[in-house]
């Protein structure tokens, strides 16, 4: 089981396979100094697309030895967004990352219906793996990035993804807790209802094996003592691999406090497509992109 | 004046006169120990109405000693909270705190049409977390309370807050209204809100605070998000309070915080004639004495 960021690189180099990652507008400082370190340790190839003269240039600066990937050269973000999606969609990239582009602009091109990468009917939804040092495991959260208020369907789908991801990390039994501000199904809180129908929907196996329970509070979802305090029974029992939230105003806050004030290193990637998708924003270190590129690494091969 | 830490609340309840708070249904367990720590350390007095033999049965038990406590008799909970509120209207107590009772019960009494605590404006909760990676304390409003506030409810909301913080030595304090996202997007009414109140703070129809909205989180409490982002703002990476979207959102800020990143807490009801001390069982032994010296800095 992969129980910390480091782990999942550990787990990714044992493989001894490369993914070919296709990177749209490269010309980036920290996005081609992550894609450099994984090329180097062996378990990714990269082709960078977009300016050509910007990418050397970057280059340049990190005394990084160009050579070392395929580059292709691109007029325009658009063209460059395109060209990434199109050689995943041709086979000969497994893996697209944003790089300079506009996430609108990147997205746009991964989900045209004809050339982009949607998987017909799915939604498309962000899950984070997060390490935290006052949490005794690495924590799956979804969605991070993509849906503002995700109606059930599309909840059932991204718990679908954060199990799948939280099962190749080698979790059996995920648990997974639906959050809410309390732990009563009420009127008062729409999302409520989703959950409770989603808890019967796994008690009939629709979501494999996994343990689902919602609404929870973040405390009956992460605290081992919250449960006994509260009197509630939960079979998460403060032990949640997977947080699924109602909004991207309640996961969006969250994760940042976490990044922000309890020392939290994030990894995540796209689903709902053929192949992984990195989008990460310009601002993220070399490290958490690094993170990223393991993790999509790891979905790939599996 | 800004708050760097929450002991910092100590200095302000030392200037002042000693404030009264009356505990309402007091054979609480979860409540006397605070209370009586914060009795002993001079930050309140306290006036204790309930049970008199379960409140003493209590302290016996924790080994607390009351000689001197002023304890009201008063069996029926229901009485007794009337009774507490009752005292709080005729001003013979500064902060009323919850026991033994259910929150809503209380709530019932604080806003009796006759002798309740009623202002005119909304009750809503108020919170002050310490955590060792900002550069000072945060305030989080409301995390507790109200479920979906209106654009007129988070009006409301900020002034309760503001007035707040003004009591405990702020001048103008810098106000991030959350957002998932720092642009303003017609489909999440949160950033919409944000913009009608930072363009009513700059027309002086909020007044005393400095409004920026909307914010992310990281561009509310990080200069270099901020920065990053090509943000400029008064408001961001210096954030003093916070006003969250909804109670969905806010309750998970609020448990982030004091979980995963260990912080320090304080938090009562403002909007009420008085403040009002509302713990739950979940909170620590410090959250509620710090709960208590926040509402007696408060009450002035």
């Amino acid at each position: 089981m992969i129980c910390s960021l480091d782990q999942l690189v550990e787990k990714v180099l044992s493989c001894k396979k490369k993914q070919k990652i296709a990177v749209a507008s490269a010309q980036d400082d920290n996005t081609i100094s992550a894609i450099y370190r994984a090329v180097n340790e062996g378990f990714a190839e990269g082709i960078l697309v977009g300016d050509l003269s910007s990418i050397n240039e970057t280059c340049r600066k990190k005394d990084i030895d160009p050579s070392r990937f395929s580059i292709i050269g691109t007029e325009s973000d658009t063209e460059a967004a395109r060209l990434a999606v199109h050689l995943a969609k041709t086979g000969d990239a497994d893996i697209i990352m944003k790089g300079l582009v506009g996430t609108d602009i990147f997205l746009r091109a991964v989900i045209d219906k004809e050339k982009g990468l949607l998987i017909p009917g799915a939604a498309l939804a962000y899950v984070g793996a997060v390490e935290i040092p006052s949490y005794h495991k690495l924590l799956f959260l979804t969605d991070l990035a993509v849906i503002p208020f995700p109606d059930m369907n599309q909840k059932i789908q991204m718990a679908e993804y954060s199990l799948e991801i939280a099962r190749t990390f080698g979790i059996e039994k995920p648990k997974i807790a639906l959050v809410g501000a309390s732990e009563k199904v009420s009127p008062h809180f729409p999302n409520t209802a989703d959950y409770a129908q989603m808890c019967k929907m796994a008690a009939e196996g629709k979501f494999g094996d996994c343990i689902m329970d919602g609404p929870l509070d973040l405390f009956l979802a992460c605290d081992k003592h919250s449960p006994e305090i509260k009197g509630v029974r939960t079979p998460v029992n403060g032990d949640a691999d997977i947080l699924l939230f109602p909004s991207l105003e309640s996961s969006n806050p969250f994760y940042k406090s976490l990044m922000l004030f309890a020392g939290g290193e994030i990894a995540g990637l796209i689903r709902g497509t053929t192949k992984p998708v990195i989008v990460m924003s310009r601002s993220e270190s070399e490290k958490s992109k690094y993170y990223c590129i393991a993790m999509s690494c790891l979905m790939a091969q599996n | 004046m800004v708050l760097k830490s929450l002991s910092d609340l100590r200095k302000i309840v030392a200037g002042g006169p000693m404030r009264k708070l009356v505990l309402a249904a007091a054979q609480d367990q979860h409540s006397l120990g605070a209370v009586i720590r914060a009795w002993k350390d001079n930050i309140i007095e306290p006036i204790l109405i309930g049970d008199k033999e379960g409140i003493q049965n209590i302290c016996a038990s924790n080994n607390y000693d009351i000689e001197g406590l002023r304890i009201i008799h008063e069996p029926d909970m229901d009485m007794a909270v009337e009774m507490s509120v009752k005292m709080v209207s005729n001003k013979q107590a500064d902060v009323l705190m919850k026991g033994k009772i259910g929150t809503s019960t209380l709530l019932k009494h604080v806003l009796n049409k006759e002798w309740g605590l009623r202002t005119g404006s909304l009750l809503s909760h108020f919170a002050l977390f310490e955590v060792d990676t900002y550069h000072k304390v945060i305030a989080v409003t409301d995390v507790a309370m109200n479920i979906a506030p209106t654009l007129k409810d988070k009006i409301s909301i900020i002034n309760n807050s503001v007035s707040c913080l003004t009591k405990l030595g702020y001048v103008m304090p810098k106000v991030a209204v959350l957002g998932a996202v720092e642009m303003v997007n017609e489909s999440m009414e949160a950033t919409l809100d944000a913009a009608l109140l930072s363009k009513m703070n700059q027309r002086d129809q909020i007044k005393n605070c400095i409004i920026d909205g909307p914010l992310a989180f990281d561009n509310a409490v990080s200069l270099e998000s901020a920065q990053h982002k090509g943000i400029r703002s008064e408001v961001a990476g210096d954030t003093d309070l916070l006003l969250m979207p909804d109670i969905e959102v806010g309750n998970v800020l609020y448990k982030s915080l004091v979980f995963f990143a260990k912080a320090k807490v304080a938090a009562v009801i403002l909007g009420a004639r008085v403040p009002i001390v509302l713990t739950s069982r979940s909170d620590s032994e410090q959250a509620k004495y710090d709960s208590i010296l926040l509402s007696a800095a408060a009450s002035k």
